[in-house]
């Protein structure tokens, strides 16, 4: 049954990616409702701050490790044994 | 006195441990398996504010102490005792099993302890019992990880035990009470290296992803548990408020969740990421507010829980498997539906999800941060927030349970204890979640914490749903690949090579050339005085004596018969001899 219904929702996949930028969308219009009573430091009153923050280190992030393995870290499986 | 060391709960499993074996032979483990953590759970409630206080060799032993800050690490203990026994029901061989609760055992010791002779004592009894969870496992690589596991963690009881002798010189008083920053020595720093070493910190760190990847399927849901989170505890009772804390966690968060990015092997991801996890609380000791120590132990009681979790999906797939890498892994949601949504609800607790545990306990450290005005700290504790819903949230279910590969392989769903595990541990991620007044209840300061305010609402919106579209963009850069990546465990794997090489090369022609000299001149003379002995010894002595020694020699080759030549035996053998003597100390 639930392998059915995810299935059902994978063949869909266009249908999947609107809704993930829907909810996206929403996230951000939520944004400018939300209250700010204390703010700690320079990021929290700018809006959608953390969605930038989000995105871009994640990107980042995602370069910087592969990166870093690609060049230095990666070794075969078996390394040590040789 | 004696009464008093049975209400410890470490007897019971220690008990509990000992009649395994015999429950097996009347076909009644199951029983006792779910019986003595259910009753370890419920018994922890009736524990005495102190108990157990002994005299030995002129030092005040301490068994048991309990205080709020005991309680929400023994709660969680007990329970997560409960929920990897369970899930290890099926598991057939008795010592998997003894070795996991007297490894339960050590850590409520450690708990408990009032002083630091008896954390010792319990310290010393987790790691030995623990490397029988990677030997049993019984592949090569998990002997030799094993090996690795136990030396890294022998040096690391003894810098502790180093500590604990000099602290008694300084002070005279072995009493395991909060050491206030200005006025701790290099005693208290060694005691704080002892404890790092447990708590995965880096770079003492490398044992954790190179140990539990090769641990049995049950011996890791154990091990994720308690090793790290009984050093975040005595951490937390003995260190609160040190600076170098606040920012060695900050550097954990980010370091091990940059290694979950870039491995391959799941168990090895999810070792990783413990080190990020245990990052936040070794960062809220660190800062050593209320607020800040609450969300350390907060966040403890859900980690255990959801990496408990993550680790028994992840085990589920190994033991139907047979494999644990992602680059073998795909689609795997059609034959196991059941182990893949326990697992997401594993990853999106993790992740911080609203309604899950991660929301309510992870947050507390980083508005703690936040409170604190340590602002660089807290942006390092969220982007490794970013980098845990990346990772663990995202990347590890995907490319297991979906993704692009198909392995060709149809497993079965995971057998109905694994399941009901990966129940228990998925109810609690979503009930601490929407019931938070439960955890927070059980924290050692008073909470006036409100997760759910709209603006930490909005954050979390915001950071989770754009790390997804980071993710949407970059997955072809994020397919694993078969390959694993160096760590500084390279310093002592490598270096072991050379010691190997110097002494195969330089030392043995050493002693060769001094064996040589040795033949030539030196045997001529020991044969000599030898021959003349060994005439005295039999005709002389031996004729006085009645035939004794004859008696020995026979002796000597039946004993030779119990020598089987595998050092697991003998360290086995060696650990269970210390805790006859130790139950003989302690009672007598």
């Amino acid at each position: 049954m639930i392998a059915q219904v995810i299935t059902y929702l994978r063949e869909r996949s266009d249908m999947m990616k609107w809704i993930f930028f829907a909810y996206l969308g929403f996230a951000l219009v939520f944004d400018f409702f939300a209250e700010r009573p204390d703010a700690h430091f320079w990021g929290d009153p700018i809006i959608s701050f953390w969605a930038i923050f989000g995105l871009v280190g994640c990107l980042l992030m995602i370069v910087f490790c592969k990166g870093l393995s690609h060049v230095w870290l990666e070794r075969d499986t078996d390394y040590y044994d040789k | 006195m004696t009464s008093s060391i049975f209400m410890h709960p470490a007897t019971l499993f220690i008990v509990g441990a000992l009649l395994l074996p015999l429950f097996r032979k009347f076909n009644a483990q199951k029983i006792l398996l779910v019986v003595v953590p259910l009753l370890a759970f419920i018994q922890i409630k009736y524990l005495p504010e102190s108990f157990g206080a002994v005299e030995w060799l002129g030092f005040e032993l301490q068994f048991g102490r309990v205080d709020q800050l005991t309680m929400v690490f023994l709660h969680v203990f007990t329970l997560m005792a409960l929920i990897g026994s369970i899930f290890g029901l099926h598991v057939k061989e008795t010592g998997q099993h003894i070795a996991a609760w007297l490894y339960v055992a050590g850590s409520l010791g450690t708990t408990l302890a009032g002083d630091y002779l008896t954390v010792f004592i319990f310290w010393e009894l987790m790691a030995l019992s623990s490397v029988f969870l990677i030997w049993y496992r019984k592949r090569k690589k998990s002997i030799e990880a094993g090996y690795r596991y136990l030396l890294v963690h022998t040096v690391g009881g003894l810098i502790l035990l180093g500590g604990i002798v000099l602290r008694y010189q300084n002070v005279h008083d072995l009493s395991f009470e909060l050491i206030a920053p200005d006025s701790a020595m290099l005693a208290d720093y060694l005691i704080m290296i002892g404890f790092m070493l447990n708590a995965a910190v880096p770079p003492i760190h490398a044992w954790l992803p190179d140990a539990y990847p090769e641990a049995t399927v049950t011996g890791a849901v154990f091990m994720c548990a308690f090793t790290t989170k009984t050093a975040v505890y005595v951490l937390a009772r003995g260190f609160a408020g040190y600076e170098i804390l606040a920012i060695m966690g900050a550097i954990m968060t980010l370091y091990g969740v940059g290694y979950a990015v870039i491995e391959n092997d799941a168990r090895r991801i999810l070792a990783y990421h413990i080190v990020s996890q245990v990052g936040y609380m070794v960062c809220g000791i660190g800062i050593g507010t209320e607020l800040a120590m609450n969300g350390a132990c907060a966040h403890a009681y859900a980690h255990i829980l959801y990496k408990a979790l993550l680790f028994m999906g992840v085990g589920c797939v190994l033991e139907m498997t047979g494999r644990s890498k992602l680059s073998e892994l795909g689609g795997l949601y059609k034959y196991m539906p059941l182990s893949m949504i326990f697992t997401v609800i594993g990853g999106i607790a993790i992740s911080g999800f609203p309604l899950t545990s991660g929301f309510v306990s992870k947050s507390m450290i980083i508005a703690a941060a936040g409170a604190d005005h340590q602002t660089f700290i807290m942006l390092m504790l969220s982007l490794a927030a970013v980098g845990t819903f990346l990772s663990v949230g995202i990347k590890l279910p995907y490319f297991i349970w979906f993704g692009p590969n198909n392995p060709g392989i149809k497993p079965k769903e995971a057998y109905w204890n694994m399941q009901v595990g990966m129940f228990m541990a998925a109810f609690m991620c979503i009930f601490l979640g929407v019931y938070p007044e439960y955890l927070y209840n059980m924290l050692p300061y008073a909470v006036e914490y409100h997760p759910y305010t709209s603006y930490h609402l909005a954050e979390t919106f915001h950071l989770l749903g754009f790390t997804g579209l980071g993710f949407y963009i970059m997955v072809k850069y994020l397919k694993p690949h078969d390959v694993s990546n160096l760590d500084l465990d390279w310093f002592y794997r490598k270096g072991a090579l050379v010691f190997m090489w110097l002494a195969r090369k330089p030392i043995n022609a050493a002693n060769e050339w001094v064996s040589n000299v040795y033949q030539t001149v030196g045997l001529r003379f020991t044969m000599a005085a030898a021959r003349a002995l060994s005439w005295f010894d039999w005709e002389g002595i031996d004729w006085a004596l009645d035939g004794s020694a004859k008696g020995i020699v026979k002796a000597g080759d039946q004993t030779r018969l119990f020598q089987t030549g595998k050092m697991q035996h003998y360290i086995g053998a060696a650990a269970g001899l210390v805790f006859v003597v130790l139950i003989v100390v302690v009672l007598v």
